[in-house]
């Protein structure tokens, strides 16, 4: 058989390839299996899980900004359990990297999810400590050097069986110091960003065009800022770094991997067409195979500076 | 998927018509669906970055076409895409309208909402059934597509705030008959509130097509949040995949 140079490794676990599905852009993976092969991806990471259902915010929720959109969906999930009943099921069916993103309200909240989840057929687990739409939880963990220790060493504590990716916030003045700490803290991986924290008036009747007022900036519009962050953490930490923002093409994944990443995930780009994912994945192949590079995984942290 | 543009005719100021070459398409679109169009051909072009939902608004063999009217970069940059342009959009997406049989059955539309009615006029006439639509506007250029219309429906009520075209009036206020055995509306969320309240009572089905703005349009992203009675409760619905066409009954309008 050819050689696949698109494999990857994160924390020990093969990937076929490197691109992931961002969490709560791909639903539960179910909802994208009617128009692609969901099987030819590397891996899904599913919308954040909480210990119950949660509602999410009022609408609007989402409003278009230049290369972006700004969303304030609130975290809406089905719950812990009714995931692992309802949909894991479905999703084991297919053949790819199976991440379940996670949250919580409080630390001991974050660790009960994180002890259901360990237990189950599921890959990886992802911890988000950066989502700006919540009042509890949330970004209040990842913007503070003492919340973020706790969270990520007394979930680490508490799971024996799945490696923890750790999802650092964007909104933070040094995210080296953030991805320090994770690391310190027992964090297998990191997954880099989450959304940047924006907002968009109505000129017209001045109010917010979200009911929450601000909301997560997400897509091409801040992808530099994440290569940026990338590069920053893939200087500070040893452990993997998947990155994530505004990854559209395949040239943006090489950028990535450029800049310190072993894998990507994809986010907006599978609300501007589902087939991005499976497009860059061929793309990638070609490109690889034209510039006779026997492994992607070599290209990680390459960035020549002079 | 993608497919060709037929042409792309202006209509009035804001008003304009597409009709798009695509099989594929065709062979599985339902009245009342809806699909995603990326507004331009460029492939990565970014800004726009969504694509944008529109109601198929006819099926003609191997095409389909779409009423749309100008709001803002999107549309406007839809409104320049030349004939034999190659344009992608999604498969059709949504429930769609359901088709009854042997009925009277009312159509009310308001400007640019009278798009996803054609089609179903087609399918109702296919049906036996015997239709009126009401179809208002603000003024004699909002009001479009009647030539195609006067070969599906029975009857046709127009209105218009101005009274350019047909009586000056809302259209909800020329609706005397209530003999009905189902009313399908689509148009500007005051007006579908209004079609709901004049039959409220007197027609067990009225369907109404809602329109929330779309990120995925595929259930994912959670962003085009509907709330509907259920018993006691009031939940949550996806306009993109439990909708857009809803029971009018059960919307609740105003959280
Ligand atoms: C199910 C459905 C069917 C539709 N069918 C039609 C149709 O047949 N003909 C037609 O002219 N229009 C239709 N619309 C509305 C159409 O999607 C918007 O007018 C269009 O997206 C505006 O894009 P823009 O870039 O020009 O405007 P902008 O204001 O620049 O758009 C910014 C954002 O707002 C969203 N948006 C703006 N207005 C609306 C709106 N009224 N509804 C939903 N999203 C909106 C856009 O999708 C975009 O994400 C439909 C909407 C939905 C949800
Ligand atoms: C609508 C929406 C919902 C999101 N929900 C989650 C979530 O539940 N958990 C999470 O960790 N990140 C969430 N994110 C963040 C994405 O996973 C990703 O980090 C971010 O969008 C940046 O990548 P992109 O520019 O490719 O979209 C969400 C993003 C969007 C746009
Ligand atoms: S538009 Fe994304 S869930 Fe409906």
């Amino acid at each position: 058989m050819a050689k696949n140079r698109l494999e990857v490794e994160i924390c020990g676990i093969k990937f076929k390839n490197p691109i992931i599905t961002a969490s709560g852009t791909f639903g539960y993976g179910i909802e994208y299996s009617r128009f692609i092969d969901i099987s030819k991806l590397g891996g899904i990471s599913v919308k954040g899980l909480s210990l119950n259902e949660v509602s999410g915010n009022m609408m609007p929720r989402i409003i278009e900004t230049p290369a972006g959109m700004l969303n304030a969906i609130g975290l809406q999930n089905i719950g812990v359990n009714r995931f692992i009943e309802e949909k894991l099921p479905i999703l084991k069916k297919y053949d790819t990297r199976i991440i379940v993103n996670f949250w919580g309200k409080t630390i001991e909240e974050y660790v009960e999810v994180a002890k259901i989840l360990d237990s189950v057929d599921i890959d990886m687990l992802e911890i988000n400590i950066s989502c700006p739409n919540i009042k509890e939880g949330g970004i209040a963990f990842g913007t503070d050097h003492k919340m973020t220790e706790k969270v990520v060493s007394s979930v680490k504590k508490n799971i024996k069986n799945k490696p923890l990716i750790v999802k650092l916030s964007p909104n933070v003045t040094d995210i080296k110091l953030f991805a320090k700490i994770c690391e310190d803290s027992g964090a297998d991986a990191i997954s880099a960003i989450n959304t940047l924290l924006g907002m968009s008036i109505d000129i017209e009747t001045k109010k917010p065009h979200l009911s929450n007022i601000t909301g997560g900036l997400s897509g091409p519009a801040i992808k530099p800022v994440a290569v940026r962050m990338v590069y920053e953490t893939y200087k500070t930490v040893k452990i993997p770094i998947i990155g994530i923002g505004g990854i559209i093409n395949y040239k943006d994944v090489i950028e990535f991997f450029i800049a310190g990443s072993t894998a990507v995930q994809i986010g907006t780009a599978n609300f501007v067409d589902p087939e991005i994912p499976i497009k860059i994945i061929n793309d990638l192949k070609t490109y690889l195979e034209n510039k006779n590079i026997d492994k992607i995984s070599s290209l990680t942290g390459s960035i020549k500076i002079n | 998927m993608t497919g060709k543009i037929v042409f792309n005719k202006k209509l009035s100021d804001k008003y304009y018509y597409m009709k798009i070459e695509s099989p594929e398409f065709v062979k599985n679109a339902k009245p009342g669906q809806f699909f995603m169009l990326k507004t331009q051909s460029f492939d990565y072009l970014v800004d726009p970055l969504l694509r944008r939902p529109f109601g198929v608004c006819d099926i003609e063999e191997d095409c389909f076409t779409i009423l749309y009217t100008l709001v803002g970069k999107g549309t406007y940059l839809l409104s320049n895409l030349q004939t034999s342009t190659e344009i992608s959009f999604s498969n059709p997406l949504g429930n769609g309208f359901s088709i009854v049989k042997n009925k009277n059955v009312a159509l009310v539309g308001g400007g640019v909402g009278i798009a996803p009615l054609l089609y179903l006029s087609k399918a109702l006439k296919d049906n036996n059934n015997s239709i009126t639509l009401y179809y208002g506007g603000k003024s004699i250029g909002d009001i479009h597509l009647l030539e195609y219309f006067e070969n599906t429906c029975d009857y046709i009520k127009i209105s218009t705030e101005d009274g350019s075209l047909g009586e000056k009036a809302l259209i909800t206020d020329i609706i005397t008959n209530f003999d009905y055995d189902i009313v399908y509306t689509c148009g500007p969320k005051p007006m579908m509130k209004n079609v709901v309240s004049v039959f409220q009572d007197k027609v067990e089905n009225i369907e109404v097509s809602l329109d929330e703005r779309m990120a995925c349009g595929l259930g994912a992203c959670l962003g085009c949040i509907i709330y509907v009675k259920e018993g006691d409760n009031i939940v949550q619905k996806r306009c993109c995949v439990e909708g857009p066409v809803f029971d009018g009954n059960k919307v609740v309008w105003e959280l």
